[in-house]
């Protein structure tokens, strides 16, 4: 599952900074221009709408407010989601880490609902727990939960001994007290690394849930243009959502990496 | 004689790693059992019931039937990623500044869930097999293609250098030098992609078109029919783990004979 991460292309950046701005402005450019070649060959708005018309399209759901309270909707949810995701995985990601009995017990479950594509749990999540905003929490919470689970065992479980060592010669007592402030604090490269991962899933997890629906936020907003056949709309919507994946991976990335200096 | 192979399986049963998961799925089905009586045998789908609704599934052959639908799909879309994906990747990692160009939208297309991409999908591809390989394809195709041309990138120079020196041209120092020394990068990607193939296979089942097993699990999900929504979800896990276990000791396996440079 780390390997996913390495799913992302990465940018190099050896070349001249300049050059490669301007190679990416003239390839942003030309695909533009092939997009509004494109629908005009097509002559059709409906299977694709020129960049123009997407451009105004996004320009109206901003200035009505919808995409705005779509975009807070979905973020709110997000949110709840994967908070739920962090305490449920802390809890018996320590207890995986910690106790082996507790790692043969529990860890088959995670691994199945690691496997099953949360699409597929959205249905039962739904008859279970109902339409409201408790079931779709519930599905992101189920979409995050492994990743952060993983890293929080993988780290409780490798701490350092020599960490462990130093700490109880400074006297400090009680298993508990050595988990918060020694073991938890030296896995927190790893936990950014699962953390990283579960956004990314819950992300896909509040679509999922918001889709299937068809209610509330951006999924819902989606969902509802692209039944009723507005293309336009349906880019216009998409676009701040991949936009918002992108930024909100970017940001724990970019934490993950300063905890990583400051470790070392 | 006799005695032995006893007691070699007894000390077996007798690890912990063994009845202990054995043990917490007892209980698990017991407390599920429990409180699904309790509280509504109809929607929580005790195993009880569960059970009582899998022989009428086998025998109308409609779990079969599904099961089939659903993998041929899956087959399909993901042998077309494994081999597009690999081409590209080795294009994408020989020519740095396509990669580089190309890099951002790739992620950003892996980035967004795919769910809100099918109403442009059926607009596209239509709502039958041809969105449903579509959904399967292309999500799988990138991850491929980004881990090998990772793999590409990452070739030994020295080796590079040696097949250069002896007058290897561009195709022959793919096929023998780039393209060995990415296979434990392609191995990830396939791994990667087939997680990426069993989502959009279920995806595309349960939003386009109404068959498969994501099918059964969205028919069964409108009429309340929990124990037959669960038996999808159980089918759908067994293809998903069976697949990704396996290309993970295939990871493994070829992996330990690249032995890093020393």
């Amino acid at each position: 599952m780390s390997a996913a991460a390495a799913a992302a292309p990465a940018v190099p950046r050896e070349r001249p900074r300049l050059r490669a701005a301007l190679q990416h402005a003239a390839f942003a450019l030309a695909l533009l221009a092939a997009w509004e070649i494109g629908s005009r060959l097509l002559g059709s708005a409906l299977l694709l709408p020129p960049p123009g018309a997407v451009l105004a399209a996004m320009a109206e759901l901003t200035a009505s407010g919808e995409l705005v309270v779509a975009l807070g909707q979905s973020l709110l949810l997000l949110v709840l989601g994967l908070a739920a995701a962090l305490v449920v995985g802390f809890v018996f990601g320590v207890l995986i880490g910690r106790s082996r009995i507790a790692y043969w017990t529990l860890s088959p479950y995670f691994s199945a609902l690691f496997v099953i594509p949360t699409v597929a749990l959205v249905p039962l999540v739904l008859v279970w727990f109902g339409f409201g905003m408790g079931g779709r929490v519930i599905i992101v919470l189920l979409a995050g939960l492994v990743p952060v689970l993983l890293s929080v065992a993988a780290g409780v479980r490798d701490a350092p001994g020599e960490l462990v060592e130093v700490a109880r010669s400074f006297g400090l007592r009680g298993e508990l007290r050595l988990l918060i402030q020694v073991r938890l604090r030296a896995a927190v490269p790893l936990l950014m690394s699962g953390m990283r991962l579960a956004v990314g899933r819950a992300v896909v997890g509040m679509a999922v849930a918001e889709s299937y629906l068809r209610l509330g936020g951006i999924g819902g907003l989606i969902r509802n243009y692209g039944s009723s056949f507005q293309t336009e709309y349906v880019f216009a919507a998409i676009l701040p959502l991949t936009l918002l994946g992108i930024g909100l991976s970017a940001l724990v990335g970019l934490v993950e990496r300063r905890f990583q200096r400051w470790q070392t | 004689m006799s005695a032995a192979p006893v007691r070699r399986i007894a000390r077996i049963v007798a690890r912990p790693t063994l009845w202990l998961p054995l043990l917490s799925l007892l209980v698990f089905l017991a407390v599920w059992e429990a409180v699904g009586r309790s509280v509504d045998p109809l929607l929580f789908a005790p195993p009880s019931r569960m059970a009582g609704e899998l022989p009428e599934l086998l025998s109308s052959g409609e779990l079969a039937a599904a099961t089939g639908v659903t993998l041929q799909a899956l087959v399909v879309g993901y042998l077309l990623a494994a081999v597009s994906g690999v081409l590209l990747g080795i294009a994408i990692g020989q020519w740095d500044t396509l990669g580089r160009l190309l890099g951002p939208y790739l992620f950003g297309l892996f980035s967004t869930p795919r769910v809100v991409l099918v109403p442009l999908v059926i607009l596209w591809f239509g709502i039958g097999y041809g969105g449903r390989l579509f959904l399967v394809f292309l999500w799988s195709m990138i991850a491929i293609a980004t881990t090998t041309a990772d793999g590409i990138r990452n070739a030994r120079p020295d080796l590079v250098e040696v097949a250069r020196s002896y007058g290897a041209g561009r195709a022959q120092t793919i096929l023998h030098v780039l393209l060995p020394g990415s296979i434990p990068f392609v191995l990830s990607g396939l791994r990667i992609g087939a997680e990426r193939a069993v989502v959009g296979v279920v995806i595309g089942e349960m939003f386009l078109e109404i068959t498969g097993l994501g099918g059964l699990l969205q028919d069964s999900a409108q009429s309340l029919e929990t124990a037959r929504m669960l038996w999808a979800v159980v089918v759908i896990a067994v293809i998903g783990t069976v697949l990704i276990t396996g290309l993970d000791a295939l990871e493994r396996r070829l992996s330990s004979w690249k032995a890093e440079p020393t």
